[in-house]
């Protein structure tokens, strides 16, 4: 009895939660006509015209351009925070080196809104012509994500027992090959880890979208909302839902397949599960 | 042989340059447009006038409004989310713990972006198309303006709240988990009932995490942008205009650049202040 009162609960909490997701799937699967004289969460004849439709549009709004641009700039911002937190992390973790200012000062930038740079950093990206660029933006991501990547990265290392960087210094090793070879491969965890997350959020990010793309660089988190704009007779209500469920499956599916490591990851560590 | 400290310079090199070129530079350039006069036409030549667009910020009613928005917002939404994540977090546990393949199913609303969920209000909440709409005219004979200034704080902070209890939900539940069995079984020992084991075990124990959740809440949705943006663009009537949404609009949409900017950095000092006392909290959770 007490575990189908909770199976209610969960089921109630799961459709509020989802409610938007499941509402705009179904939209999605009815027509124009039908969207209008049927609002109600039932569908009378499915079709998947909107879909089709999305891509005859492309030549006002392009969403494989759209999603392209997304996809670049989430992979190279994960990759870039990557590249830059992984050897400070080892710095850090095996010599305390920046541990009173590198570290604390990284992680708090996930306190700080970052609107407060938008601004010189959008008339920095016009001075250097990094405005509407791919490159730009996976900067931009390259900040959001750091604090999360160096804090799982040193989290991870410090498990790393210094005695495999000890032995290995005996053979003769360098510390950039015990980094490339004994460190990374002991990392792999937290490098997945982090490049998932990284790409959720860069993936999901829109005010820096929004503020330093016009054209060529548009992610699809701004491009989606061009086909919410009511220009040339009316939104096609069906088409935008459509472009939703495209525009959100690539983070959700990511993020769905590694929610297991996503909990402990959140926190970058602090809470042990 | 340890890292040279030739090594350490070399490997924290790049982290420090990419922070000094993309925030170091940037917050300069903040503190000198914020005491500059300055347009889009002078930007590269802006000219020092004191303090006067901070005057002009601060003198400016809808400045306050929105640090009162942004305050209300981030903290009723922070609040009612920790309220929520920590009733579900140990109500659902036994059945979260059998299967937990259910949480993947709480969890997904956290992996879409804030920018489309907002989108996707725009079709849930309209007045013609929309699924809750229909049903209040259907049941209730009556739906009101969702986002009307009178209704636009209750329906964004409720999108915010359904959107990130998940997360809220997630990190708590992962430490509710993670008290150790002993601490349980040492207080049922010592007779104690459910709500004792509840309320002098177990919240005390999370409490640092309940903490940490409750600020990295109110933290991002004191900055909220997206959701409100594309809901409602630059408020109704103001009513629903963010702090990152003054800027936003101050910059672009009013080319007022010094005030802007002031604003900026008003709000980098208020971050400043928050991460101060979060780090005193924090080492003092430790000694403790």
């Amino acid at each position: 009895m007490s575990m189908f009162l909770r199976w209610l609960v969960f089921g109630l909490a799961a459709l509020l939660f989802n409610f938007p997701l499941i509402s705009t799937l179904l939209t999605s699967l009815k027509s124009e006509g039908e969207i209008v004289s049927n609002p109600s969460i039932l569908i009378q004849s499915p079709t998947f015209a909107n879909y089709v439709k999305i891509f005859e549009m492309a030549d006002r709004f392009d969403i494989l351009h759209f999603l392209w641009n997304s996809l670049v700039i989430s992979a190279l911002g994960a990759f870039f925070a990557l590249l830059l937190a992984f050897p400070a992390a080892y710095v850090i973790v095996r010599t305390g080196f920046g541990r009173n200012w590198l570290l604390p000062f990284v992680l708090n930038l996930r306190a700080l809104p970052l609107i407060i740079f938008a601004i010189p950093l959008y008339m920095m990206f016009q001075a250097v012509g990094l405005l509407d660029t791919l490159f730009g933006l996976a900067l931009i991501m390259c900040i959001i994500n750091l604090p999360l990547t160096l804090a799982l990265l040193s989290s991870t290392l410090r498990n790393i027992p210094e005695e495999l960087d000890d032995a290995a210094r005996v053979d003769g090793a360098s510390t950039l090959s015990i980094i490339l070879r004994i460190i990374l491969p002991l990392s792999v965890a937290a490098i997945a880890s982090s490049s998932v997350l990284g790409f959720v959020y860069a993936w999901n990010e829109f005010l820096f979208g929004l503020m330093l793309t016009t054209k060529s660089a548009t992610p699809i988190t701004v491009g989606a909302s061009f086909f919410f704009s009511a220009s040339g007779g009316g939104v096609k209500w069906g088409v935008a839902s459509a472009v939703i469920i495209l525009s959100l499956l690539p983070p959700l599916v990511v993020g769905l397949l590694f929610y297991r490591s996503i909990g402990r990851s959140l926190t970058g560590g602090a809470v042990k599960g | 042989m340890q890292v040279s400290s030739k090594e350490k310079f070399w490997l924290t090199a790049p982290i420090t340059f990419f922070l000094l070129v993309m925030l170091g530079f940037p917050l300069l350039l903040d503190l000198i447009y914020s005491v500059s006069e300055v347009t889009f036409e002078n930007l590269l030549s802006p000219r020092l006038q004191g303090f006067e667009n901070y005057l002009k910020t601060l003198q400016d009613p809808t400045y306050w409004d929105a640090l009162a928005f942004s305050l209300k917002f981030g903290l009723t939404a922070s609040l009612v989310q920790l309220i929520l994540a920590l009733f579900l977090a140990i109500y659902l546990e036994p059945l979260l713990a059998r299967h937990p393949w259910l949480m993947a199913v709480l969890m997904a609303p956290m992996m879409v972006a804030p920018a489309l969920i907002g989108l996707m209000y725009r079709l849930i909440l309209h007045e013609f198309v929309g699924v809750i709409p229909y049903y209040l005219w259907e049941w209730v004979g009556d739906s009101p303006a969702f986002l009307g200034t009178e209704n636009a704080f209750l329906t964004l902070v409720t999108i915010e709240i359904l959107q990130w209890t998940p997360f809220a939900l997630l990190i708590i539940y992962t430490a509710y988990r993670a008290i150790p069995t002993h601490l349980r079984e040492a207080a049922r020992m010592d007779g104690a009932n459910s709500a004792q084991l509840l309320l002098l075990v177990e919240l005390p124990n999370m409490m640092p995490v309940i903490l940490l959740t409750f600020f990295i809440r109110f933290i991002d949705s004191f900055r909220v942008f997206d959701n409100i943006y594309v809901l409602v663009g630059s408020g109704a009537g103001g009513t629903s205009t963010s702090l990152s949404i003054y800027i936003y609009k101050a910059f672009f949409r009013g080319g007022n650049i010094g005030q802007a900017v002031a604003a900026s950095v008003l709000l980098f000092l208020a971050a400043l202040l928050l991460i101060a006392l979060l780090e005193r909290f924090s080492r003092r959770m430790e000694t403790t």
